[in-house]
């Protein structure tokens, strides 16, 4: 049955491709829509049942579909586990997933190539829960380049704007080197294990047959794989470029699922990264500097959809230092608040551009609140989610990080961390004051939204309200439900309550003085922001980093490939045939001159052929 | 009637051609005449894979004397190995005569037949100077091609071609006719069949000699860096038929070759050149690639992609376990699958815009969404796409090399990378884009589908079950390498 | 009158004769070049006749000079053609079999 999770959408998305290439002008919206809606939904309940089988008690659920390769010690199935991890996963993403794809009905109805979109779409629930639910890392890797691929298909659907293509081939190039690391890692593990078996249960009990080095190196090349997919630095500039895709791709990919793909994969690795704290250490601080550097930028940047994609940046920060210092509960914990928040701020920023005629600079908007009460409210109450507020839900889920950090000891990155609090709720309240509260900029009429992208909205405020109760500790009255249920090995610290009491009501400090902050400036009016001094220049700018690579890597490699087709090539290669071949022709031409058709030329070489002949006779041979 | 199975595989295209070329056919007759032949051939392999036992060595052998006094027979017989290439060259002929079918010139039938003569004699034969024949017999239909039927300078290429080839095949006469000899020395009877000749053992010096004979004819087919001026401009100026089998069939010739002559005549001597060809095929993957990127022609950027594929099977070939040969095999099936569909996109594309110039292309997907779709499916599997067949053989290889090395492992990983540095770029002008307003975009006819869409099914298929095929080649695999590892003692 | 002198005589003619083959252009030099060799090869076997006693080296000298005669007029016949066809009896222009050099 869990298998069906995976494969229906793979089906739903072949299907619609079929039915969209056999006839690509003809309008099928229905059909597509009960497809492309359907299937997730079906997905989604099928989840939901699986999870409540884990909920009463059962063990891991394992399908095994067929067998994919089988030769030498690699043998690799096509098998599905849903242990509790993959379970709490794989129901938020069809969940949330379905609730996206609702919207995105709603938000594409009017493009002509709306069966293409939700193939696309489709194709890429698969994969992410082909890459959730695998039993093994061979499994897990062939959805994690499939999530990459349909990110660049989904990225580049505008194609006739060839930038938007520019930006899908940089998410899926830089992907592609995460996964470089990524393969090297699995190959590594294979080669170490082998004739272990390869899933992850005989992973998981064979782990201490490696060496602390090889895991260590292991760890890191995973970690590679997730700063590529999960846009931690180095590799994640794509993620702002990947905004020129619609909307609904950036709610459900790049904030909800596939972004968070790295996260769970460290998760589920926890095994391993548990023997290796030091390469967790590194993870968690890759993880605070991709964090505070995201919120630095995103607080200088006027589009709406990139101030949003660089909070995913910086949230996806947080949950790797949360699972670098071994706190993997607290990740997953807030992969799972982060969904419901993040898709919503997506949600409603589609709904403001649709409003708005496809605006897409915050400076130009403003005063919305009357018109659009309902995105208003959820963004609020998302927004308020995201700075950490109680009682919602990122409060909880942020805090447990937080917590975690300052509990191991590990002070600099709890400061980093609650720094970027501070700076989140900053950004984020900016745009929502911008958007909303200060004086309108345009006196458009505005373009109506429709009902199926303002529903989803709600249920997702709703889940960014009530969400963080499930992980809910101790200190708070809970009984840290999430954590439990999900079992994962963490690494445990006891701080007194009292000093998770400061902690919290430090965030929440923070959180209002962000809040306030932004009100001061942005409430009333808004100048957009000159790029005057050069601590300002650098930030818009976004630190130069593009420009960097464009220097470091693409010059020089275009620069070797025109070396190479204009000097080694023919110079060095054919050059040295060329040089035989003048060889040739030198020699063929010296000796031809000796073939002049003069009588008295060859009887001279008779007579120099006869005397050498005859002297060697003579001197030689002795002959006489 | 089964024993004689493989002799009508390989003969009956020539013959065909022969009868038709005799009776002065019309080209009407010719064309019918060609695909019927193609088609049998097709139905005769089938049969041979359906009969096919994975678990004996050489199977539907035929043994008869030639040349007595010289010791040359005409020995044939298909096993693992061969079989996937016989497979491949039965499943690309068909498509390409349909692809070929507005084609009134008769010399692109007649070459055609004689090329496909020509290769499938060459992976069939167990006796050295049949091979060389074929080997000889396959080259002169692509010169013919090229210098007649090609575009650009196509004169002074298929010279190139035609030269180098013949420089290696050279070479690996010379080796071929000094092992005997040396079989004439030891037993006092000549006999050129591989069989007799895998036993003797060679003193180490002559050894390194004769091998090189070999290597280099086949390093020049693949090609390897340094041997491959050829390529680019061949695959440039070549017709699209031609260019698919140059490029699917051909240069898996030159890995078999190696497979099938190197490892069967000089095991141990393989392994005192394992490592210069590592490290060509490690120079060659990367090299090639880096190369493609600025290549504006698509014929000549899929060649340097196919030679950057190609030295990735050539090195999992020197790896000596058996993840690396698996995807090694694997990859020789499937890279001629794609890159076959590839060419004959890029075939398409010249016929419906004039031009195979990336300057010159865009903005298809905008008005040709069905060529789209099957013009980046071939790319991305090109690329090792995840649920095509490429993805299997390369993570196996990639396995594989880090099975034997660390170092090896981590450069043959860079596949992952090699590949989509001109893939994508090439995809965005070529595909995407504003539309040229003045070029006629007509999709792709229900004919031109016919003949793609089974390329696209078996490379998803290869991709997503290999288990189906494996089982076919797994166990004589498996023995091949452990004699191989007896006589070597080792890895590299 | 010994016969080393002789020898000499006919070594020298022969020589001469052989220059005068390599050395000159003129048709009818070149005849008479090879004339003197021939006649210096018929002196130097009637030496060696008259030297040995053996009659065989006069009896090939005599047959010598009728061919020689022989040869005579078909090269001269020869030499009338050429200059006929070519208004020349410079030999270095009959160089027609010298080929090309393609580049």
């Amino acid at each position: 049955m869990i298998s069906l999770i995976v494969v229906l959408p793979f089906l739903s998305a072949l299907l619609m491709g079929v039915v969209y290439l056999s006839n690509t002008q003809k309008k099928r919206n229905t059909f597509y829509t009960l497809v492309g809606v359907g299937t997730p939904a079906v997905s989604a309940v099928l989840s939901l049942m699986a999870g409540a089988e884990l909920l009463q008690g059962a063990q891991t659920i394992h399908y095994t579909l067929f067998q994919w390769v089988n030769i030498g010690e690699f043998n690799i199935e096509v098998a599905f586990m849903a242990d509790r991890l993959s379970v709490v996963m794989v129901a938020f993403i069809t969940v949330i997933g379905t609730l996206i794809h609702i919207y995105a009905a709603g938000y594409m109805k009017e493009d002509a190539a709306y069966g293409k979109f939700f193939a696309y779409f489709n194709l890429f629930m698969g994969s992410m829960l082909l890459l959730v639910l695998a039993d093994n890392p061979i499994m897990m890797f062939v959805g994690w380049e499939l999530v990459g691929l349909s990110s660049y298909l989904l990225i580049g659907f505008y194609h006739h704007d060839s930038a938007n293509i520019t930006a899908a081939n940089k998410a899926f190039i830089l992907n592609r080197v995460g996964d470089f690391g990524f393969i090297m890692a699995i190959s590594l593990l294979f080669v170490s294990l082998e004739g272990n078996g390869f899933t992850f249960d005989s992973i998981e009990a064979n782990i201490g047959l490696i060496n602390h080095e090889m895991l260590a190196l292991i760890g890191t090349l995973l970690f590679v794989g997730a700063m590529g997919k999960s846009a931690q630095i180095p590799l994640y500039v794509w993620l702002p470029d990947a905004m020129a895709g619609p909307t609904p791709v950036s709610a459900l990919i790049h904030a909800a699922t596939m972004v968070t793909a790295g996260v769970y994969m460290v998760a589920r690795y926890s095994f391993l990264y548990g023997e290796i704290p030091n390469i967790g250490l590194f993870i968690a601080s890759v993880g605070a500097a991709s964090a505070l550097f995201a919120a630095l930028i995103a607080s200088y940047q006027s589009d709406i959809k990139k101030i949003l994609a660089y909070s995913t940046m910086s949230q996806l920060g947080y949950m790797f230092i949360a699972v670098g210092l071994g706190a993997y509960s607290s990740g997953i914990f807030h992969v799972f608040t982060h969904a419901f928040f993040k898709a919503l701020l997506f949600m409603g920023a589609g709904a403001v551009i649709i409003a708005l005629h496809h605006e897409q600079n915050i400076f130009k908007m403003g005063g919305l609140k009357k018109e659009l009460k309902l995105v208003y409210i959820t963004m609020f109450v998302a927004t308020l989610a995201i700075s950490g507020i109680p009682p919602f839900a990122g409060f909880f889920s942020k805090d447990a990080i937080l917590v975690a950090a300052f509990a191991s000891e590990h002070y600099f990155i709890w400061g980093v961390g609650s720094l970027t609090a501070m700076l989140t709720a900053f950004y984020m309240f900016r745009l929502l004051f911008l958007v909303f509260h200060a004086a309108p900029k345009s006196t458009n009429r505005l373009h109506s939204v429709p009902n199926s992208m303002t529903y989803p909205l709600v249920i997702l405020a709703c889940g960014s309200a009530t969400a963080g109760f499930l992980g809910l500790n101790e200190a708070y009255g809970g009984g840290s439900w999430f954590n439990t249920f999900l079992a994962l090995p963490d690494v445990s610290h006891h701080i007194p309550h009292a000093t998770e009491y400061m902690l919290g009501g430090l965030n929440v400090i923070l959180g209002v003085l962000g809040m306030g902050l932004a009100y001061k400036m942005f409430a009333k009016e808004a100048t957009e922001v000159k790029a005057d001094t050069l601590f300002k220049k650098i930030l818009m700018n976004k630190f130069y980093i593009d420009e960097l690579y464009d220097f470091l890597i693409i010059k020089p490699l275009l620069f070797t490939s025109h070396f190479i087709a204009k000097v080694i090539d023919p110079k060095i290669f054919d050059g040295f045939i060329n040089l035989n071949v003048w060889g040739y022709t030198a020699t063929a031409t010296l000796f031809s001159k000796l073939q002049n058709g003069k009588v008295r030329y060859y009887a001279l070489y008779i007579l120099a052929g006869v005397s050498a002949m005859s002297c060697y006779m003579l001197f030689k041979l002795g002959v006489l | 009637m089964m024993q004689h199975i493989l002799t009508f595989i390989i003969f009956i295209p020539l013959f065909t051609a022969i009868v038709l070329g005799i009776m002065r056919a019309s080209t009407k007759s010719l064309k019918i005449g060609a695909m019927f032949s193609s088609v049998i051939t097709l139905f005769l392999v089938a049969v041979v894979a359906y009969n096919f036992n994975p678990d004996i060595g050489m199977q539907f052998t035929k043994n008869l004397p030639w040349i007595q006094n010289a010791g040359i027979s005409y020995i044939i017989g298909v096993d693992y190995l061969s079989l996937v290439i016989l497979l491949l060259i039965g499943l690309l002929m068909p498509p390409l005569y349909i692809y070929m079918y507005h084609e009134e010139r008769k010399g692109y039938w007649y070459n055609m037949m004689l090329l496909q003569t020509g290769v499938t004699g060459a992976v069939l034969s167990l006796d050295l100077v049949l091979f060389y024949l074929f080997w000889e017999t396959m080259l002169l239909p692509i010169f013919v091609m090229i210098g007649k039927y090609g575009n650009g300078m196509h004169q002074y290429n298929s010279m190139k071609i035609l030269l180098m080839t013949i420089l290696g095949s050279m070479s690996m006469l010379f080796s071929i006719l000094y092992i005997g000899y040396i079989y004439f020395e030891t037993t006092g009877m000549w006999s050129f069949a591989l069989s007799d000749l895998a036993i003797i053992a060679f003193e180490p010096k002559t050894s390194i000699w004769l091998a090189a004979g070999f290597l280099l004819a086949f390093a020049i087919k693949i090609p390897l860096v340094g041997f491959h001026t050829w390529m680019a401009p061949a695959y440039g100026s070549a017709p699209t038929p031609a260019v698919v089998i140059l490029s699917a069939i051909m240069a898996k010739l030159g890995i078999y070759g190696i497979w099938r002559f190197g490892y069967g005549l000089f095991e141990s001597t393989l392994s005192y050149y394992a490592p210069t060809i590592i490290v060509l095929a490690l120079i060659g993957l990367i090299y090639y690639a880096i190369r493609a990127i600025t290549e504006n022609n698509l014929r000549k950027m899929f060649a340097y992609s196919s030679g950057s594929h190609l030295s990735l099977i050539a090195l999992g070939l020197f790896l000596t376990n058996i993840y690396a040969w698996s995807g090694s095999l694997y990859f020789i099936a499937t890279h001629a699958l794609a890159s076959a569909g590839m060419f004959l996109m890029i075939g398409l594309t010249y016929k419906r815009f004039n031009t195979v110039h990336i300057s010159d292309l865009g903005g298809i997907a905008s008005k040709a969404p069905i060529f789209t779709f099957f013009f980046a499916f071939f790319a991305l599997s090109i690329a090792g796409l995840p649920g095509t067949g490429g993805f299997v053989a390369e993570l196996l290889i990639i396995i594989g090399a880090f099975k034997a090395d660390f170092w090896i492992g981590v450069l043959t990983a860079t596949t992952m990378l090699s590949a989509m540095m001109y893939i994508f770029w090439m995809l965005q002008r070529t595909l995407f884009g504003a539309a040229n307003k003045e070029c006629q975009y007509s999709d792709l006819t229900l004919r031109e589908i016919t003949i793609l869409l089974p390329l696209v099914v078996l490379l998803l298929v290869t991709g997503i079950v290999p288990s189906l095929f494996i089982p076919l080649f797994e166990p004589q695999l498996t023995t091949t390498l452990q004699d191989v590892l007896f006589v070597i003692g080792g890895l590299k | 009158m010994t016969p080393e002198l002789f020898f000499l005589l006919s070594s020298v003619l022969f020589s001469i004769g052989l220059v005068g083959l390599v050395a000159r252009r003129n048709l009818f030099v070149l005849y008479m070049s090879i004339e003197l060799m021939l006649s210096s090869v018929n002196l130097l076997l009637a030496t060696f006749s008259k030297v040995f006693g053996d009659a065989s080296g006069s009896v090939i000298a005599l047959l010598m000079i009728a061919v020689i005669a022989a040869e005579a007029a078909l090269f001269l016949a020869l030499i009338i053609h050429m200059y006929r066809s070519s208004r020349t009896i410079d030999s270095d222009t009959f160089d027609r079999l010298k080929g090309q050099i393609n580049d």
